[in-house]
């Protein structure tokens, strides 16, 4: 009868005939690999704004704050984008500048009054009501010493030194910015408890979910 | 080295370890539950800056006043507009929904025609014209127009085109205006009577339902607000007179449960014990009003209406110890009434010295006619829409060869509906005017899509109800969200083809000479300013109406042993609207549950019946029968059974199509002696289990 052996006959042990470890730590950091690496690029698509907006040019060279463009109406409402009629009451007829993106801006969109379809770096759902106004520099600046676009960079990107309008990465899944912020980002400030002291910004949920 | 199994497996274990420690499996639980939000029909927020316009609403028979929320060009909402004498801080539940009205599934989207077979079929606007011209032309005389619009001067367009064509037969939609009008006419009136509500010190209204219905429903109300502020006495007393605790019974101070179309009666019984106690009135044909009213003594008024004669001489006596009363009268459900009920309230009125007075009656004066050829509000008040349409019925004449329907809906609106279709069916060509696919679009041969009061202009002027001359305009908010062209227009081009002659190119022009002659300006018109004047109507040779009064009475219909009481609620809607689907979720469990509608008795009527609470019941009398449930409400007249209107739609969409019946069919229509007005505000009605 044959023998049924526990082991092999040959004495090789477990460990070198199933390559030991070697397969769970390949595993381990193919998956590490493609988690971190490989997936945010398969996730994200990468997408250039319509147009080359230079903040730089706008701030620094036209010594223009931001709130000349991204302003409050007289309702207390944010404006946030500006109108391409907006943009048209400097940029009309001819191109204040040498770069052809303008030329391109005032010949594609001010001519024909069409609206640039810009990506927003931090579009909110429309579950999360967020009040520019309750952010607003009075607001803030009881406690802290912010500039202007100190304050703003706080949640959106830091454009206003940028000559390029930064790459717009969207989420293939949600179709939101890749910058848009998370609840725990708000809750930075909104769970902080010095911050509710001074605010009075509570972190309940109806704050922000309307 | 080969990968075996256990070697895979090690893989597997040491790949979902690495995984767990990357951000795949949290971010795709996050995103996940983001991605479930996004469905495409879930709607997206459109941000824009907030602008508001003032403006009045056509689809409200109230004319509310209302300011329009903008968010960028887009209209999100109806609101109330605090400085509009129509609107006074408050809003009509249709007028409300109007914004979203401008989307309703019901909307003719572009015009279309009736094919032989039945089917709908989309055609241009230029086809459109043409039909419409070429069957204009073959009818010649043999036309009628009618109506859904009350103050809007697309009546004098519309009554001159009749009349250039050689045909008399332009009609509005029957409601409070025409008995008034009549009413008013018999004693020698000029202009149309208006009632200073926000003066009066006391307020008694038989049967007209003033904080749901009647009149300028937002003017009634902001004025019962006035005087009847939070937690504190009134200051103006509001009895209301009817079958049914309506909402207008249950804000007032003191409800008299009186049956259904008695109104006259009770007010000639209030007038009786006014001239017992020395009323008099300085009009010639007093001393027969006098011997008229004398017939009603409290207890035949007891008999006849249910107030008992206590409550009658009490109301009498609270009366004439007011400063400023005022008696208002019409029908629960706006309609239906007869002329003799105005008469009778209008007389009430000048016993107590309050024609004329700050507090009461008015005569307001009426812009005068801007299309030569068109009707006046007298004349078209004297054009009884349903005695045409019986007469048609019975033979007595002949049948139109065109009907033109400007934003009216008769075949569902007026009472006997079933033979008032069959009416429709002997008119060879029929075009609707509409912005829905109502009962009577269905029943034309063209449909021809109107913008919503809230993406054209047009008119209001002096709604009946108000206390004061009145003219604004309706102005475009918004692009008409559908092929819609304003009526106006496209009649005023066809007419020109037709070689009528009208006065007028455009509609604006129309309304620019309508606004002239009410004395308004035109700029602030077009800025949503509204025009007002305390100015009235001189009279002169005023007489009570005795004589018209005495034949209707004489002649008036008992009320039956079990009646039926209409009751109309705004929220569900007109029979132009059906009802919003923006409303859908404000009509009562008690009062429709799915398609099923509930029917309100007190319980001593339904013990006599025998029936209970969600029995299902058939109603019925000889103009025809509608099924129900039963509620309990001890709101109701004994004997009395109430019935909303708006429901029983055949057209229209999910929100109204085949929800409940239509009361319409149980009211039976009869004519008012003395004055021919066709009045159907007394129905009996036979109960049987269904």
């Amino acid at each position: 009868m044959e023998e049924r052996l526990l082991h092999p006959a040959d004495g090789n042990s477990t460990s070198r005939q199933f390559g030991g470890a070697a397969p769970f730590f390949v595993g381990l950091v193919v998956a590490l690999i493609f988690g971190w690496w490989a997936f945010p690029g398969m996730l994200f698509s990468e997408q250039e704004q319509p147009i080359n907006f230079s903040h730089k040019v706008h701030i620094q060279d036209a010594e223009m704050e931001c709130s000349a463009c991204h302003y409050f109406r007289e309702d207390g409402t944010f404006a946030g984008l500006p109108t391409t009629e907006s943009c048209a009451e400097c940029h009309s007829d001819e191109p204040l500048g040498e770069d052809p993106e303008e030329a391109r801006f005032i010949k594609e969109y001010v001519e024909t009054g069409k609206e640039v379809k810009w990506h927003v770096y931090q579009k909110q759902p429309d579950n999360v009501f967020f009040s520019h106004a309750a952010h607003s520099l009075e607001s803030c600046n009881n406690c802290h010493d912010f500039s202007e676009v100190e304050l703003c960079s706080q949640c959106h990107i830091d454009v206003a030194n940028m000559d390029k309008a930064p790459t717009y990465y969207e989420n293939k899944l949600t179709t939101y910015s890749k910058q848009t912020m998370k609840m725990w980002q708000c809750e930075r400030c909104h769970a902080h408890p010095e911050h509710y002291g001074v605010t009075r910004s509570s972190n309940a949920c109806f704050v922000c979910h309307k | 080295m080969a990968v075996d199994r256990r070697g895979f497996l090690k893989f597997v274990a040491g790949a979902t370890t690495g995984v767990l420690a990357t951000p795949v499996p949290w971010k795709l639980l996050d995103d996940a539950s983001i991605w479930t939000q996004n469905w495409s029909w879930i709607p997206r927020n459109v941000d824009g800056e907030n602008s508001y316009i003032s403006t009045i609403s056509k689809l409200c028979p109230s004319a509310a006043g209302m300011k329009i929320r903008l968010v960028g060009n887009r209209p999100v909402r109806a609101l109330p507009d605090d400085n509009h004498p129509l609107s006074m801080g408050g809003i009509t539940a249709l007028a409300a929904a109007e914004v979203q009205l401008m989307y309703s599934p019901s909307r003719v989207k572009r015009p279309l025609k009736h094919s032989g077979d039945g089917a709908y079929v989309a055609i241009s606007w230029e086809e459109a014209e043409k039909i419409l011209k070429e069957n204009l032309r073959r009818a010649g005389s043999k036309i009628a127009y009618v109506s859904g619009d009350e103050t809007g001067t697309i009546n004098e367009l519309l009554s001159g085109m009749a009349k250039e064509s050689g045909s008399e037969d332009f009609y509005v939609m029957p409601s409070e205006v025409q008995p008034a009008a009549r009413a008013f006419a018999a004693m020698n009136g000029n202009g149309q009577l208006g009632y200073d509500i926000e003066n009066s010190d006391y307020v008694l209204a038989l049967g007209a339902n003033i904080l749901e219905s009647w009149g300028t429903v937002l003017r009634n109300r902001a004025a019962f607000k006035q005087s009847h502020p939070a937690a504190e006495k009134p200051t103006v007393k509001y009895v209301y007179a009817g079958p049914v605790q309506s909402n207008t019974a249950a804000g007032a101070d003191e409800w008299l449960p009186a049956k259904s179309g008695t109104e006259a009666i009770v007010a000639l019984g209030i007038a009786n014990l006014l001239i017992k106690a020395g009323a008099s009135v300085n009009a010639p044909d007093f001393a027969e009003f006098k011997a008229l009213a004398a017939q009603f003594t409290p207890q035949k008024v007891a008999s006849l209406t249910g107030v008992t004669p206590a409550k009658l001489k009490a109301i009498a006596v609270e009366l004439s110890k007011a400063e400023r009363p005022l008696v208002l009268t019409g029908s629960e459900f706006g309609q239906g009434t007869g002329v003799a009920t105005v008469l009778a309230g209008t007389a009430v009125n000048m016993l107590l010295g309050s024609f004329g007075r700050e507090g009461g009656v008015k005569a307001l004066p009426l812009a005068p006619k801007v299309i030569a050829s068109g009707m006046d509000r007298s004349e078209i008040a004297d054009k009884d829409l349903v005695a045409y349409l019986s007469r048609i019925s019975a033979g007595k004449v002949p049948a139109p060869r065109a009907m033109v329907f400007y934003e009216a809906n008769p075949v569902y609106g007026l009472p006997q509906p079933a033979a008032m279709a069959k009416v429709m069916d002997k008119v060879p060509f029929k075009v609707a005017f509409t912005s829905f696919l109502d009962e009577t679009a269905q029943a034309c041969d063209l449909i021809l899509p109107t913008p919503l009061g809230l993406e054209r202009f047009d008119d209001v002027e002096t709604p009946y109800g108000i206390g004061q001359a009145f003219y604004a305009l309706a102005r475009p908010v918004a692009p008409c969200a559908v092929d819609g062209k304003p009526a106006a227009d496209v009649l005023l081009n066809v007419a020109s083809q037709l070689n009528m002659d009208l006065g007028f190119a455009t509609y604006e022009e129309v309304l620019q000479a309508k606004a002239e002659a009410a004395g308004a300006d035109w700029d602030s018109l077009m800025e949503g300013e509204f025009f007002t004047s305390d100015a009235v109507a001189e009279q002169s040779g005023l007489r009570l109406g005795a004589a018209v009064m005495g034949k209707a009475l004489a002649a008036a219909p008992k009320a039956a042993k079990l009646s039926i009481a209409p009751v109309q609620k705004l929220n569900i809607g007109t029979p132009n609207t059906a009802i919003p689907p923006y409303n859908n979720k404000t009509i009562r469990r008690w009062e429709l549950q799915k398609n099923e509608m509930y029917v309100a008795m007190n319980g001593a009527t339904a013990r006599e019946l025998g029936v209970v609470k969600h029995d299902r019941i058939k109603l019925t009398n000889s103009s025809g029968s509608i099924q129900a449930r039963v509620n309990i409400f001890e709101g109701v007249m004994p004997n009395t059974i109430a019935v909303l209107m708006g429901f029983g739609h055949t057209a229209f969409d999910e929100f109204s199509k085949g929800k409940g019946e239509n009361v319409m069919e149980l009211l039976t229509v009869g004519y008012e002696a003395g004055t021919g007005q066709s009045v159907w505000n007394v129905a009996g009605v036979n109960v049987s289990k269904a």
